[in-house]
């Protein structure tokens, strides 16, 4: 087992290498430099005069080809250090821990949510297979998931914000100046009603999928001769379900956990984009256009990690839950 | 043949057997047999060919230019310009038609004869006052709600919606085909390649397909399209094709891996039948089914991406109607033109639905495991 998480490991460091070197090349080619990213957003007569342009652009490091440019934010990532944003003209690290919080509030809450909801709605139609409310059920969730998150928000937005009135259309908070002077409690609230729309959005994909997968599990294992042996012996159709059928399914549910890991700190980019959420994804779409080679690179670096990791967590907790699989 | 001596018992069991066994149907009959017993998978299918004639023909259901005019004693077939802009005869403008036939027809030669689209709206332009006798300029604003003539309303700018729906789904329906086809190839050539060759093929095959695997799609296909500068729509498709192909390479190389040493590959192998003619000839087609299940899914996600990078502002440039612009056109206020939100959102809802109740049925239809049971 430690000889393959090792093996792993090597493994995925190099891909982790080649995916920098891959991703590096390509945002160095993409037209533009983060100066004149920069510059088309002032006007135009604020424009750096030659010599400045020259100066900046070999303080970035701009003047060196890609690949020897790459090797000097390869030798600072070695060294801990990330490097700057162009655009926040901060540390890429702190630019990042900004907008940490907020992804990790949609992301972590949609998570739980969809475990907690698509566990009984799986078992609940496994139990009723066949019936028309499952019927109906399984139904709804395929359409569901089915469902493009971006028509979704705009529905959302349409009832809830601005039909109904009942909810805020977008942004965080309220504005700085009402929000600061909320009571901790008014705070919670308010951060609440702002994060309800775009939760549900990063949830219901998920929760179709996860019931849907559910279901298709439990209706595998619902045939075995154990789980007709218990219904034979008397044992009631809550615990058949819930605790002979359903314990021989957590294993693919627990390799799923590793698979999330990515989509967990990913934060959505059309959901923060569509409710102007102050997070990863916005920043991830903004770094792109502005040029922002470091925290492009940063950002990668992170999600190809935890791609990695996860991918590698999945398989080891496949060994731990399962006795069959081993990897010796 | 005939010389050979045979055993007329044998013969009497063959022609019983001819005689009381339906001919086999072969595998893609059977599973088309299978398919047909779905009735959601074949309304999918029916809704999918009803899309695909509508794209076909979005000239003839709305646009300004007639699907046939006979103009100065010669037939033309203007509205085949909106397919492809050479296609417009140069006649109309170098009589300074400038895109608006209906007077100009009338004006400069009055014996001529057009038959027209039933909606005369235009996908990239608004239509202006009494362009069609008794029609009045389309709406602006927010003020383009549904009416008589703009069946699903105006943007903004006053174009017609239902004219950028119709013209959309060609789109739509081509970046999911050519995207996927593209995806389909690349995923399939490097999947059988690294199946069927094993040892450091696979060994740098694997690292490569993994390699992709990682990189967050979106990085790569935002990143593409921005080196790209001028991307047109043909380079979203070849974008989403080439970031799309992961999951078929992974699932050609297993299958690969299981049919490598069965029999009838050994035999090819031993009668010295060239190392690409097994791969393409041999397992392909028996390994055809399940890569086929992901590819159909992978046409709705790709429907999807392009809808998704349309919206966010970076999918196909500006003329080019397309239902994820539609729906970024409502971005922001979106009640007040409610029209921009539900009708392009229901497109590519049904749309995608219906790829994925397709793959769906599709995976029912040939996979023995799930066969039998309800």
């Amino acid at each position: 087992m430690l000889t393959y998480i090792v093996r792993r490991v090597l493994i995925g460091s190099v891909t982790l290498l080649l995916i920098t070197v891959v991703v590096y090349a390509l945002i160095r080619h993409m037209p533009g430099t983060p100066l004149t990213a920069a510059m088309t957003e002032m006007d135009p007569s604020k424009k750096l005069n030659p010599e400045d342009y020259e100066r900046m652009r070999r303080a970035y490091g701009l003047d060196k080809p890609w690949y020897s440019a790459y090797f000097v934010w390869l030798g600072n990532v070695l060294r801990f250090d990330l490097g700057q944003s162009f655009a926040h003209k901060q540390p890429v690290t702190r630019v990042i821990g900004e907008r940490l919080g907020p992804t990790l509030a949609l992301s972590v809450s949609s998570l739980v949510l969809m475990y907690l909801l698509s566990i009984p709605l799986g078992l609940y139609s496994t139990a009723r297979s066949g019936a028309p409310d499952e019927r109906a059920i399984s139904l709804l969730l395929y359409m569901l998931y089915s469902f493009p998150t971006f028509v979704a928000a705009l529905l959302l937005q349409m009832t809830f914000a601005q039909y109904f009135d009942l909810l805020p259309l977008y942004h965080m908070h309220d504005d700085l100046e009402v929000y600061q002077q909320l009571s901790p409690a008014g705070k919670t609230w308010d951060l609440f009603k702002h994060a309800l729309l775009p939760t549900a959005c990063e949830t219901y994909g998920g929760l179709a999928y996860y019931s849907r997968f559910i279901r298709a599990n439990m209706m595998e294992v619902i045939r075995q001769d154990y789980v007709r042996t218990a219904r034979a012996k008397g044992v009631g159709e809550a615990r058949v379900v819930l605790v002979h059928a359903f314990r021989n399914t957590l294993i693919p549910l627990v390799t799923m956990v590793g698979l999330t890991l990515p989509s967990l700190l990913g934060g959505s980019v059309i959901i923060e984009r569509i409710f102007v959420w102050p997070g990863i994804g916005n920043l991830f779409f903004d770094s792109i256009t502005a040029r922002d080679y470091p925290v492009i690179m940063c950002l990668t670096l992170v999600f190809s990690l935890l791609t990695l990791a996860g991918t590698l967590l999945a398989d080891v907790l496949y060994a731990v839950v399962d006795p069959r699989v081993s990897y010796s | 043949m005939s010389t050979v001596p045979v055993d007329p018992a044998e013969t009497l069991a063959v022609d019983m057997v001819d005689r009381l066994a339906p001919a086999s149907r072969g595998f893609w009959g059977e599973a088309w047999r299978r398919y047909r017993r779905r009735p959601m998978a074949m309304i999918a299918l029916g809704y999918v060919v009803l899309l695909t004639l509508v794209a076909i023909f979005a000239p003839a259901i709305a646009g300004t230019k007639p699907i046939a005019v006979h103009y100065k004693g010669h037939w033309y077939f203007p509205a085949l310009g909106y397919v492809y802009r050479e296609w417009e005869n140069p006649i109309f403008q170098q009589d300074r038609f400038r895109q608006i036939y209906p007077k100009n027809l009338e004006k400069k030669d009055p014996e001529s004869w057009a038959l027209w689209p039933p909606v005369y709206q235009d996908p990239y332009r608004r239509v202006r006052e009494d362009e069609w006798p008794g029609q009045p300029a389309n709406p602006s604003g927010v003020a383009g709600h549904p009416n008589r003539w703009n069946l699903l309303g105006t943007t903004q700018a006053g174009i017609d919606v239902f004219a950028q729906m119709v013209h959309g789904t060609r789109v739509a329906l081509l970046v999911g085909f050519v995207s996927m086809g593209i995806a389909a190839t690349i995923g399939i050539v490097l999947g059988a390649l690294a199946g069927y060759l094993g040892g450091w093929v696979d060994m740098l095959l694997s690292r490569f397909i993994e390699l992709i695997m990682c990189i967050p799609t979106l990085v790569l296909i935002l990143a593409l399209i921005a080196v790209l500068e001028k991307p047109t729509i043909w380079h979203i498709m070849a974008v989403i094709g080439a970031t799309g192909w992961t999951g078929i390479a992974r699932l050609t190389r297993a299958e690969f891996l299981k049919l490598r040493h069965i029999d009838f590959v050994t035999a090819a192998e031993a009668v010295g039948v060239g190392q690409g003619r097994i791969m393409f000839r041999y397992i392909l087609p028996n390994a055809l089914a399940p890569i086929l299940v992901p590819v159909t899914f992978g046409i709705a996600s790709a429907i999807l991406t392009e809808s998704a990078l349309s919206f966010l502002g970076v999918g196909a440039p500006p003329p080019n109607p397309s239902w994820g612009k539609l729906l970024d056109a409502a971005r922001g206020n979106p009640l007040q033109l409610w029209w921009l939100v539900v009708f392009p959102g229901a497109a590519i809802f049904l749309a995608v639905l219906a790829y994925n109740l397709i793959g769906e049925g599709l995976q029912e239809a040939t996979d023995p495991r799930l066969r039998g049971g309800r």
